[in-house]
């Protein structure tokens, strides 16, 4: 009898005893969301306590994540987010890259890109005017990986705790600032859209475009650019075009805006549509996730806008 | 006496067999002799290979299973540990990491999808197993529906716990319609017992989270990577047979086709002076009887009746099942009461519907599609088992859809006709195909004024919205 109730007791006191001890890294894991090899690793090395672990932990995810960045490096990724932000005279387009799909849906992915957006964004505020009407500045991934937060920190940092959160390697691939003169007006497209948040639109593809006009109201003028914007992300045209040039021989290949066929009006080409509302497209911008860059044409022109 | 016996049964007896035995030897000879022969021109047994190929056993019913969860979380090595521990008892084929990681690029129907099959069996049953790198190929491979995926295993490493991303990869089980899960939890070689339990807590915390059973689904822990090396059985190959018996259990066998209540769709109706009206067409399942009740559902129309006779070839069949290309008999129906496009069902089985949730894959200008995107009010004909219906398109999740891009599309059809959820179908745009799609349900039928809204123009779009607006 005396056996059986020290037996329970053995039990009983070495049941609680491990509650204890789980409670801790789940309760640390629940907190910080870190791997639980990471939160196993520092209870382990502060003895249980939690709040030092807590402490620990957050002082080496940056490290964590760039040694997991950089373990991660060399796989390629091919998916990911663009990000538009116009406000007012200023647009800026970026690119980031993750492995897979799923993590381009991740929430905390989509926070990461909009916190690359609104940096870049500000680094086009404070970015000097060309006289020009359009000021186009590309940011390769060096430079776009330099800029820094709200917080004072680099992109690049940024990117690396998320990494080492998802597990999966992530790349700030390029950024492209518009700035304009006050006669011509902005307007930003996604697509898929509707993850807009702080006016920084995500999707799958991006595009700015630049128009010029006379005499439109306000809300009629930017339901325009909201048209011509959407057929630009949708149609990918390559250039403008030249109103005496000659549109190409098969409809489906032509990459000239002007003489495409508006996406939202069948039957009229944007030539037509832009003289009917007296608007003229000075410039546009498009990026598509994961597209291969050519670095023919107005490529390098563009970087070397950069170097100021 | 004795002797005799001896002398007229026994030794004739003992002549033949030893006769036998004699002749038997020299067949033996023979062999041999034909043996070395094609070991000598191995030429010729090369080009016979074709004979050699092995014939499908279709004695254990079929599952299809598939494998979602984190890229480093050991997807890959699971399937190849999977296929090594039932090749070990001769259920497999083994497959590689290799031969698995680089998901070929298919061409199923046109579409091109990265994807893995790999198939094996229990003692219980057979299986084809997908994978796919991404949440995009997943969704082609539903609506392809190259192998429809009947249950999941999802595989989260103990050392990593649930990713953010674990949410996605089950959001991504509950659009493309799997039930079932089965969780495995790998790399317990690199965890300690206490991180697999808190491991298994929040999975099943999540799994309830996100809808499903979190609390009856089967999770099992195990090291892919030991079982495919031959280490520590428990954990290893153990493990692994754990997970494939509660695969056997948890996830159910699809009913086959052949159990089904029966559905003809269509082809043609003819009359026949002196019989009456005979359909015909493709039995798409279920098994048909003469004298069976019937129902003819399409166009908004709904027509009961009787089958008095089903013929094959000009031959009365005793019963038609599921695949056989027949004629039926049908009685008190006139031919112009049915036309192609009707089905003809077991009564109370089938609906017409005009108003259909779909998830339709938009083939991509290299896959044959159209270049152009399209956006919503845009009208296609959809093509589905012998019918064709004009259909419009309402894009409820974004403005447009690009060629290349899955997408959740409202499908308004001019003409109620009879589908189901699971059902596949095609769109084209004129002379262009431009998708195929997969119901994902079905919705409340539409009223007469929608239904007259289907007709309207842009211009009448835009007034109707602008007096709503005021």
């Amino acid at each position: 009898m005396i056996v059986l109730r020290n037996l329970t007791r053995y039990f009983h006191s070495s049941a609680s005893c491990t509650a204890v001890e789980k409670s801790a890294l789940a309760s640390l894991r629940k907190k910080t969301g870190y791997t639980f090899a990471n939160c196993k690793k520092a209870l382990e090395m502060h003895h249980n306590d939690l709040n030092k672990a807590e402490s620990w932990l957050k002082e080496q995810a940056q490290t964590l994540g760039w040694s997991k960045a950089t373990k991660l490096g060399g796989r390629q990724t091919s998916q990911g987010l663009i990000g538009v932000y116009v406000d007012n005279n200023d647009g800026v387009l970026v690119e980031v890259n993750c492995e897979t799909d799923f993590v381009a849906r991740n929430q905390e992915f989509e926070d990461m890109v909009r916190e690359a957006t609104e940096a870049c964004m500000k680094y086009a505020k404070s970015s000097p005017k060309s006289p020009n009407a359009v000021t186009k500045i590309g940011l390769d991934s060096e430079q776009f990986r330099a800029l820094k937060t709200k917080d004072d920190k680099t992109l690049a940092d940024k990117l690396a705790l998320v990494i080492g959160s998802v597990g999966e390697n992530a790349t700030l691939k390029r950024a492209v600032c518009l700035k304009v003169n006050n006669d011509v007006s902005l307007e930003g497209y996604a697509h898929p859209s509707g993850k807009s948040r702080n006016n920084v639109l995500l999707g799958r593809l991006g595009g700015i475009v630049a128009i010029k006009s006379q005499n439109n109201s306000q809300e009629n003028l930017e339901e325009i650019a909201k048209g011509l914007c959407q057929h630009v992300v949708g149609m990918a045209p390559k250039r403008i075009g030249n109103p005496e040039g000659e549109p190409a021989e098969n409809k489906d290949e032509e990459d000239c805006l002007i003489f495409q066929e508006y996406l939202l009006e069948d039957g009229v080409k944007i030539k037509d549509f832009l003289e009917e509302n007296q608007v003229e497209v000075v410039d546009f911008k498009r990026f598509e996730c994961g597209e291969t860059l050519e670095v023919v044409g107005d490529q390098p022109l563009e970087l070397l806008e950069t170097c100021q | 006496m004795a002797s005799i016996v001896v002398a007229r049964f026994v030794v004739p007896v003992a002549h033949r067999t030893l006769r036998q035995i004699l002749s038997k030897r020299s067949i033996a000879k023979i062999h041999n002799y034909a043996r070395t022969l094609q070991i000598i021109s191995p030429e010729h047994t090369q080009k016979r290979s074709y004979a050699e190929k092995q014939v499908f056993d279709r004695s254990k019913p079929h599952c299809n299973v598939g494998t979602i969860g984190h890229v480093d979380h050991g997807k890959t090595t699971l399937t190849a540990a999977i296929t090594k521990v039932l090749s070990d008892q001769k259920l497999a084929q083994l497959r590689n990491y290799a031969d698995i990681d680089n998901a070929p690029e298919e061409k199923a129907r046109g579409i091109t999808i990265n994807v893995a099959h790999i198939e094996y069996q229990t003692e219980k049953r057979h299986y084809g197993h997908t994978d796919c790198p991404g949440h995009a190929d997943y969704i082609k491979n539903m609506i392809t529906g190259a192998a429809q995926m009947d249950g999941t295993i999802l595989v989260v490493a103990a050392t990593d716990g649930v990713m953010p991303q674990t949410r996605e990869h089950l959001i991504l089980a509950k659009q493309i319609g799997v039930k079932h899960i089965v969780v495995f939890i790998n790399k317990v070689d690199a965890a300690d017992k206490e991180m697999v339990e808190l491991v298994e807590m929040e999975i099943r915390e999540l799994l309830t989270e996100m809808g499903f059973e979190g609390d009856k689904i089967a999770v099992i822990a195990g090291s892919a990577l030991c079982a495919l090396e031959g280490k520590n059985p428990e954990i290893g190959s153990e493990a692994v047979l754990k997970l494939l018996d509660a695969i056997d259990n948890n996830i159910p066998t699809p009913i086959r086709e052949l159990d089904k209540p029966f559905l003809l769709p269509i082809e043609h109706v003819y009359s026949i002076p002196g019989r009456g009206t005979v359909v015909t067409g493709r039995l798409e399942r279920g098994v048909l009887k003469k004298g069976a009740d019937c129902e003819f559902v399409g166009f908004s129309k709904v027509l009961k009746s009787t089958v008095t006779g089903v013929e094959m070839f000009h031959k009365i069949l005793e019963e038609a099942q599921a695949g056989d290309q027949l004629g039926a008999l049908v009685r008190s129906v006139k031919r112009d009461d049915i036309k192609r496009g009707m089905v003809m069902a077991k009564p109370g089985t089938v609906k017409g519907y005009d108003n259909i949730e779909t998830q339709v894959y938009v083939l991509s200008k290299d896959e044959g599609g159209r270049s152009k995107p399209f956006t919503s009010f845009i009208q296609l004909q959809m093509f589905c088992r012998t019918w064709d219906c004009a259909a419009q398109v309402i894009v409820p999740d974004k403005e447009m859809v690009m060629p290349g891009e899955d997408s959740r599309l409202i499908l308004k059809m001019f003409k109620p006709m009879v589908l189901e959820q699971g059902q596949r179908f095609t769109l084209r745009d004129g002379s262009q195909t431009l998708g195929t799609g997969v119901v994902t349900k079905t919705l409340p039928m539409l009223t007469d004024e929608e239904r007259d809204s289907l007709l309207e123009g842009k211009k009448a779009r835009e007034k109707k919205a602008a007096a709503g607006k005021k």
